[in-house]
C-alpha cells in the first residue's frame, strides 16, 4: 500500500525554492485568476443570482474595469467561467480570448459537485466542456472549483470523483488546490501514479472574502487587509523564486476604492523585474514538461498503519 | 427558580480555583535574561480536519503544513539559531517522518500533541494513545517526550514521565497546577489564543459562521505580537508563540516571523529556548511550593 493511500493527495515534500526554474530565467510566476461566477449557493448559478445589482455590475462595468486594469499593465489572466454563463455572454467570452486571456471551465453552473453522484457529475462535466469549447472555439485546458461565498469553508468543493473525471476528460490542470504554493500533482491512484497537475489557490489572496466578511453590506469589509496580504505574499514568493496567485471577482474588486487598490497593487507588482505572467494552461504545460510526474512525483511505500482504537 | 449558587459558594469556588494554580511570581531566567520566549509549532497538518470528517480541500489545506510549512519553520528557526518545540500529533510520525527527523537533527524538541488530536474518554484508550505517541516520537528523536500540549489527564501525564503541559492561560508566567489532593502535578507553560496564528489567519474554519471568520494581515499581527512581547519584556516575563505549520508556513507569514524574531534579537536579555529548557529551569529554580523537589 503506497504510503499516503486514502490519506493525503500528494508527495511528502514540496520542491525547494532553489530547485525551481521559470522560463528564460524569470524570478517568479504570477498567475491571475478572474472568477466570473456570480453563483451564491451550492446549486450554482440560479435565476435569483441574476436579480442583484452586483450581478449586473460584475458582468459588465466591473468586468470591463478589471480587464482595463489588467490590460494597462500588460497582464493576462485565466478566467474561470461557469459554462451557462458563457452561454449568456458568448461575445464577451470570445473577446477575452482575443485579448490574450485564457478561459477555463468553472463547472456547468459553478455548482457544488460533492452533492452529485458520479454519473451526474460526469454528465455535467462533459456538458460544461462541450459548451465552453463551442463558445470559446477551443477546448478548455483548465478546471476550477472555486469557493462560493455561502460555502461552509473557503477552499472550494470537489467530490471524491472530480479529479479522476478531470483526468478522464483530458483536462491539463485543476486550477485551485491548497496543498502547496507552486504547481503540484494531485494523485488519484497511488498504485498507478495517476495524477493531475494542480495550480495553487489560497483564500487569503481571494478578494471575495475581504469584501464579504464579516458581513457583506455592513461596511465592515477589509480591502486594505487584502492589499497587504497580496503585497506580503508577492514579496515573499518573489524572494523565494516561487509563485504568486491572486483570485479576483469583478463584482467585488471592480468597485471604486477596491479597484484603485487593485491598480495600485498591479503597479507595484509589474515594477518588479523578471516576473513571468503565464495563463494557467501555459504555466501547466511548462511545469508538466519541466517537472514531469514521472521524475518529480516521489511516492514511497506506506508506513501508515491501522490500529485498534484509532482512526484508520 | 433553579438553585443559583449563593455568594459564599461562589467565593469558595473562586478560592478553590486560585488554590489549584501556583504562579511563579518573578521568574529568574538564566544569565539574567528579562524574558523567556518559546516558539512552538502545533503540527497536526490535516489530522484534525480528518477527525472532523471535513472535505477534500480542507484536508489539502492542512497538507500544506506537512509538505511545505513545517520545513519552512525549521529553516526559519535554524537561521535564527533558535531552538523551538514542535507539539506533534503522534500519527504525523507516519505521515511526515522526514520533516520530524530534520527538526530533531536541528536540535528542536518534539513534544506530545495527542495521538490523533483527540483525547479519548475511555481511560485505557487514553493511556494507550499517550504511550503510542511517546513511542512514535521516541523512534524519531531517540528520547521520550517530556512535554505535552493537550487535555490529557494531568496525573496520567505525570505518571508517564511528563514534566510540563502548555495549554491554559491563567497567568502570563509559568505556573504549577495542583491535583485534587493539593499536590503539585505539572508545570504549565501558558499560551494565549491572542498569540496563536490560527486565530488570525485560519480563515474558514469548517462550518464556522461568517462573523467568526479569521481574516487578518501580517502587518497587523506583527504589531500585535510585538506589543505582547514588549509588555512582558518590560516587566520581565514569558512569551509563548503558538504557530501551526499549515498557517504560518505560508511565505508571507514566515517573512513576518523573520522580522519579528530579528526585532526581538535587537534587545538584550531575550532567552529563546525550547519548552523543555524553560520547564527544567523553572522546576529547578522555582520548584513548586511545599514540594521536596
Amino acid at each position: 500500500m503506497p504510503w499516503k493511500d486514502r490519506y493525503t493527495i500528494s508527495d511528502e515534500k514540496s520542491l525547494a525554492d532553489g530547485d525551481i526554474r521559470w522560463p528564460e530565467g524569470r524570478r517568479c510566476a504570477v498567475h491571475i485568476v478572474v472568477d466570473l461566477s456570480i453563483a451564491s449557493g451550492p446549486q450554482g448559478l440560479e435565476m435569483r443570482d441574476l436579480e442583484s445589482p452586483a450581478a449586473e455590475f460584475g458582468s459588465h462595468e466591473g468586468l470591463e474595469l478589471v480587464l482595463e486594469a489588467l490590460q494597462s499593465h500588460g497582464l493576462r489572466a485565466t478566467f474561470a467561467v461557469p459554462a451557462v454563463l458563457a452561454q449568456m455572454h458568448p461575445a464577451k467570452i470570445k473577446a477575452l480570448i482575443e485579448r490574450g486571456h485564457e478561459v477555463a471551465t468553472h463547472g456547468l453552473r459553478h455548482e457544488d459537485v460533492s452533492l452529485l453522484g458520479r454519473d451526474e457529475e460526469k454528465a455535467r462535466l462533459e456538458r460544461a466542456t462541450e459548451i465552453l469549447t463551442q463558445v470559446s472555439g477551443r477546448k478548455p485546458a483548465g478546471w476550477f472549483s472555486l469557493p462560493r461565498q455561502t460555502d461552509p469553508f473557503a477552499g472550494g468543493t470537489i467530490s471524491s470523483s472530480t479529479m479522476d473525471l478531470l483526468i478522464e476528460a483530458g483536462y491539463t490542470y485543476m486550477g485551485n488546490g491548497l496543498a502547496d504554493d507552486i504547481p503540484h500533482y494531485w494523485v488519484t491512484d497511488f498504485a498507478s501514479r495517476r495524477a493531475i497537475l494542480t495550480l495553487p489557490y489560497y483564500y487569503h489572496f481571494d478578494d471575495q472574502f475581504f469584501c464579504m466578511f464579516p458581513v457583506a453590506g455592513t461596511g465592515l469589509e477589509n480591502p486594505d487587509m487584502l492589499l497587504r496580504n497580496w503585497r506580503a505574499e508577492l514579496d515573499a514568493q518573489y524572494r523565494r523564486n516561487r509563485f504568486f496567485t491572486m483570485t479576483l471577482h469583478p463584482q467585488h474588486i471592480g468597485w471604486g476604492h477596491r479597484l484603485a487598490g487593485l491598480e495600485e497593487f498591479l503597479r507595484y507588482m509589474t515594477a518588479l523585474p523578471d516576473l513571468w505572467n503565464p495563463t494557467g494552461a501555459e504555466c501547466a504545460r511548462y511545469w508538466l514538461a519541466t517537472y514531469p510526474a514521472a521524475t518529480h512525483l516521489k511516492l514511497e511505500p506506506s508506513i501508515w498503519k491501522d490500529y485498534p482504537g484509532s482512526l484508520s | 427558580m433553579t438553585d443559583s449558587p449563593n455568594g459564599e459558594d461562589l467565593k469558595a469556588a473562586a478560592q478553590r480555583l486560585s488554590d489549584r494554580h501556583h504562579r511563579i511570581e518573578k521568574p529568574a531566567w538564566p544569565d539574567g535574561a528579562r524574558i523567556a520566549v518559546n516558539f512552538t509549532a502545533d503540527f497536526d497538518a490535516m489530522l484534525l480536519r480528518r477527525l472532523n470528517n471535513e472535505p477534500a480541500m480542507q484536508l489539502a489545506k492542512g497538507e500544506f503544513g506537512g509538505r511545505v510549512g513545517i520545513w519552512r519553520l525549521i529553516e526559519l528557526f535554524d537561521q535564527h539559531r533558535i531552538k523551538a518545540t514542535i507539539f506533534t500529533v503522534g500519527r504525523i510520525c507516519e505521515l511526515y517522518p522526514r520533516a520530524l527527523e530534520a527538526a530533531v537533527s536541528s536540535g528542536h524538541e518534539l513534544a506530545d500533541h495527542m495521538w490523533e488530536h483527540r483525547v479519548p474518554k475511555e481511560p485505557e484508550l487514553e493511556l494507550d494513545h499517550l504511550r503510542k505517541t511517546a513511542a512514535a516520537l521516541e523512534r524519531i528523536s531517540g528520547r521520550r517526550p517530556v512535554g505535552s500540549r493537550s487535555h490529557h489527564t494531568p496525573a496520567l501525564l505525570r505518571s508517564e514521565g511528563y514534566i510540563y503541559n502548555s495549554h491554559g492561560s491563567p497567568s502570563h508566567h509559568p505556573y504549577y497546577v495542583l491535583d485534587s489532593k493539593g499536590a503539585p502535578c505539572l508545570l504549565e507553560l501558558p499560551f494565549h489564543y491572542a498569540i496563536d496564528d490560527a486565530m488570525f489567519f485560519s480563515f474558514a474554519w469548517y462550518q464556522s459562521a461568517n462573523a467568526s471568520q479569521r481574516l487578518s494581515d501580517t502587518d497587523r499581527v506583527f504589531d500585535l505580537w510585538w506589543a505582547a512581547f514588549m509588555q512582558q519584556y518590560r516587566q520581565g516575563g514569558y512569551l509563548n508563540v503558538c504557530l501551526h505549520p499549515f498557517v504560518s508556513g505560508r511565505a508571507l507569514r514566515i517573512a513576518m516571523l523573520d522580522r519579528l524574531i530579528a526585532r526581538m534579537k535587537t534587545l538584550p536579555g531575550v532567552w529563546f529556548a525550547t519548552c523543555e529548557e524553560v520547564a527544567r529551569h523553572c522546576l529547578k529554580q522555582h520548584p513548586p511550593r511545599g514540594s521536596s523537589a
